[in-house]
């Protein structure tokens, strides 16, 4: 006998909330590949070392959260539960109408990574200036100036 | 073109692989390692003894070795032993443990959210949150930055 879904709410977004508080641990850290460069590093996976294992929770075989780090970038995608046919199509017209938009909300990836509905990205510069979104050139010359 | 530029097989040559600052994961040996004995715990298990049976099933993590299926046989019998403790004694089982115990229960945690079936994600997320309790956000940490997965 399993226990009504409501039960494993609570859990559930403990477990997401611990995960991220762990793996939302970054620094700045510019491309190695090409001078001057800064990328996200989950996203050009250029170098073994700079990534984290990837991490999924699962509430049941329909929602879950892969949460994938790096020294500065960590990319969070959900599976969002659909019951039925309708379900289906309205997530996933919801969904198209938030990523269309993804320049300004900043930390939403254009397009869902394969198995999953949603991604939010974020970037070691973007958790500094939540206002501004997104890294710039700039934060190397603020921290000399601190 | 002049006669001494007519090879241009250099070209051709990945530059990155002769780095010598590049990171190659180490490959220690670890066959040995064939994963928690079955036999053990299925019979830790009929007798009823679940804390011994967690301590068993904790031994000889398939960390190094490349063999899928010891993994995947090791991931199945961990969680069949976590979902057959009762809620109440998860948080003493948990208890019993030390430090790096907790960290590979959370290792098994993981795996066993990846591949969920039936009642085993809600079985898991409990666990989860009685590990986290002792274990704190540190272990989760080791979690995401181990280079040797189980």
């Amino acid at each position: 006998m399993s226990p009504p879904q409501t039960a494993t709410l609570r859990p559930y977004l403990n477990a997401v909330k611990a995960t991220l508080q762990a793996a939302l641990c970054l620094e700045n850290f510019s491309s190695q590949v090409v001078e001057r460069h800064n990328k996200p590093e989950v996203e050009v996976r250029s170098s073994k070392e700079l990534l984290l294992q990837p991490v999924v929770i699962s509430r049941n075989d329909k929602e879950k959260v892969l949460i994938e780090g790096s020294i500065n970038s960590v990319r969070v995608s959900i599976a969002v539960k659909q019951a039925d046919e309708i379900e289906k199509i309205l997530c996933h017209k919801f969904m198209r109408f938030m990523m269309m938009r993804a320049e300004n909300f900043f930390i939403l990836r254009r397009k869902p990574v394969e198995g999953y509905d949603i991604n939010v990205q974020t970037q070691a510069g973007g958790l500094r200036h939540p206002l501004h979104g997104g890294d710039r050139q700039g934060d190397q010359r603020d921290e000399t100036v601190r | 073109m002049s006669k001494n530029t007519v090879s241009d097989r250099f070209r051709k040559v990945d530059v990155d692989e002769y780095d010598e600052n590049k990171f190659v994961d180490e490959d220690d040996g670890g066959e040995n390692q064939a994963g928690p004995d079955d036999a053990e715990v299925d019979a830790l298990l009929r007798q009823g003894n679940m804390n011994a049976a967690l301590q068993a099933v904790l031994k000889n993590p398939p960390i190094n070795t490349k063999n899928q299926s010891a993994k995947e046989r090791a991931e199945l019998l961990v969680v069949k032993v976590l979902s057959s403790f009762k809620s109440s004694d998860i948080e003493k089982a948990v208890g019993s443990l030390d430090q790096a115990a907790v960290d590979l229960l959370m290792k098994y945690i993981y795996r066993g959210f990846e591949s969920p079936n039936d009642n085993s994600s809600a079985v898991l997320l409990q666990w989860h949150e009685k590990a986290l309790a002792v274990g704190g956000v540190g272990s989760i940490v080791r979690v995401l930055t181990a280079r040797k997965t189980i």
